[in-house]
């Protein structure tokens, strides 16, 4: 990947030269479906779709990036447009097929596992974040032109503050713990979080189940109206 | 990677811009082996997409400094005042800038700033159409020279005003060598915009 640097392919697409997009393409297309697919679990159909908009969308604004800091700024804004594509799929399906699904807690051995109340709080943070959206969504149907805009602002806001209480969450957790969720949840390796916090490998995977089921516990402690709260149809 | 249910909420709160792992998400991007295989004509038809968006583009960013003004005045619908008054130059001045009838050179550093400052422009994007600028301007007179002589010849079938445009545009896309202390001059100009730039513009 660092054989072709970022200047030259950011210089090739401000000159308008078409190399750059087959080098842009060689250098993210398969990486970013594999994250999409991957890390946030969309379909690969909708993952490979998602990235050719993120690739059209930096060449289309391009001329607006400039380096700051060094060659990964490139790299960085690269990824910020990932994220926010990502997070526009996730909004629609949260509107569509809702996020609420199996999930998967095979790493979790029976004394770590979610009791009813812990599953019923997370779940119910997902439920909040979906209603929040479809509100949104209604709000700026609705609205008129000009009142949409400043809609659109003030939902996004709405939607964004119902997650609060896992960034509140994560703060009440010591900085390796804290370190050692943010990064598994987006699958980087326990070797990097490993020179990150300055445990061992296996002191990391040991921990993180056991760092999750605490992180549950406080969002149940602290957000105690999150309990007991059953499926609303939306 | 199993989808969990606390991975997804930190997920979401990472996506929605509650959280960040400073770096170390986009970091473990790069290092990863990809496990997706993109068929050929995928890869191509991408590239194809990418090719046109990258021909749209090129055509819609203005060449020279004039018609980025001009550009600016009719999408905003503002009065030149409402623009020159801000970048701090005379009516007179901001008129030639429009007609790309200034070299840039004569124009002050601060202007420039001002200018980037208040157009979010990059420093790269603007030194480009400085330098497209000047070029139309310094080749010019050359041109003017060529059409008096035509319209000299009283050849009436030649509509100079057409012309001129046209050519305006052909010196402007041009990459023209420019005489060694004129390129020095311009040069100068933009290295020292870069420099005092630097840090301080938004991308």
């Amino acid at each position: 990947m660092a054989a072709i640097s970022n200047r030259t392919i950011v210089q090739e697409l401000k000159s308008g030269d078409r190399l750059g997009c087959a080098r842009l393409v060689d250098m993210y297309q398969a990486r970013l479906i594999d994250e999409a697919v991957h890390v946030f679990h969309l379909p690969s159909e909708d993952a490979e779709e998602l990235v050719s908009d993120v690739l059209l969308a930096v060449v289309r604004k391009i001329n607006t990036f400039e380096f700051k800091r060094g060659d990964g700024d490139f790299h960085l804004w690269v990824i910020t447009i990932f994220r926010n594509k990502v997070r526009d799929v996730v909004r629609h399906r949260a509107l569509t097929d809702g996020l609420i699904e199996r999930f998967e807690e095979g790493g979790l051995r029976d004394d770590n596992a979610y009791s009813k109340v812990e599953r019923e709080v997370t779940d119910a943070i997902i439920r909040q974040y979906q209603e929040a959206i479809r509100d949104s969504e209604s709000a700026i149907t609705e609205g008129e032109s000009a009142e949409s805009a400043g809609a659109e602002g003030a939902g996004n806001s709405t939607v964004a503050a119902k997650l609060l209480a896992i960034a509140d969450a994560l703060e009440r957790l010591e900085t390796w713990e804290r370190v050692l969720l943010r990064c598994r949840a987006l699958d980087v390796p326990y070797d990097d979080i490993a020179r990150y916090t300055d445990k061992s490998v296996a002191q990391l995977k040991v921990y993180h189940a056991r760092v999750k089921k605490k992180f549950v516990k406080i969002l149940a402690e602290h957000y105690p109206e999150l309990q007991g709260n059953e499926e609303r149809t939306g | 990677m199993k989808n969990e249910r606390v991975d997804k909420l930190i997920q979401l709160a990472w996506l929605e811009g509650w959280i960040s792992t400073h770096g170390a998400y986009e970091k473990a991007i790069v290092k990863r082996n990809t496990k997706t295989l993109v068929l050929p004509n995928s890869r191509a038809a991408l590239i194809e997409r990418l090719e046109s968006a990258l021909a749209e583009t090129k055509a819609d960013t203005p060449l020279t400094v004039g018609a980025l003004l001009r550009g600016l005045r009719t999408e905003h619908s503002l009065r030149s005042q409402e623009i020159f008054s801000r970048i701090g130059v005379t009516q007179n001045i901001y008129r030639m800038m429009e007609q790309d009838t200034v070299s840039p050179l004569k124009i002050s550093l601060e202007v420039w700033k001002r200018l980037i400052a208040l157009l979010n422009l990059s420093v790269d994007e603007l030194a480009e159409m400085i330098r497209r600028t000047h070029q139309l301007v310094f080749f010019r007179p050359m041109l003017k020279g060529v059409l008096a002589r035509y319209s000299s010849r009283k050849k009436k079938g030649m509509k100079t005003s057409i012309l001129e445009k046209a050519y305006s545009e052909m010196y402007a896309k041009a990459n023209l060598e420019l005489p060694e202390a004129e390129q020095r001059r311009l040069n100068y100009l933009i290295t020292t915009l870069k420099d005092e730039t630097k840090g301080s513009t938004t991308s």
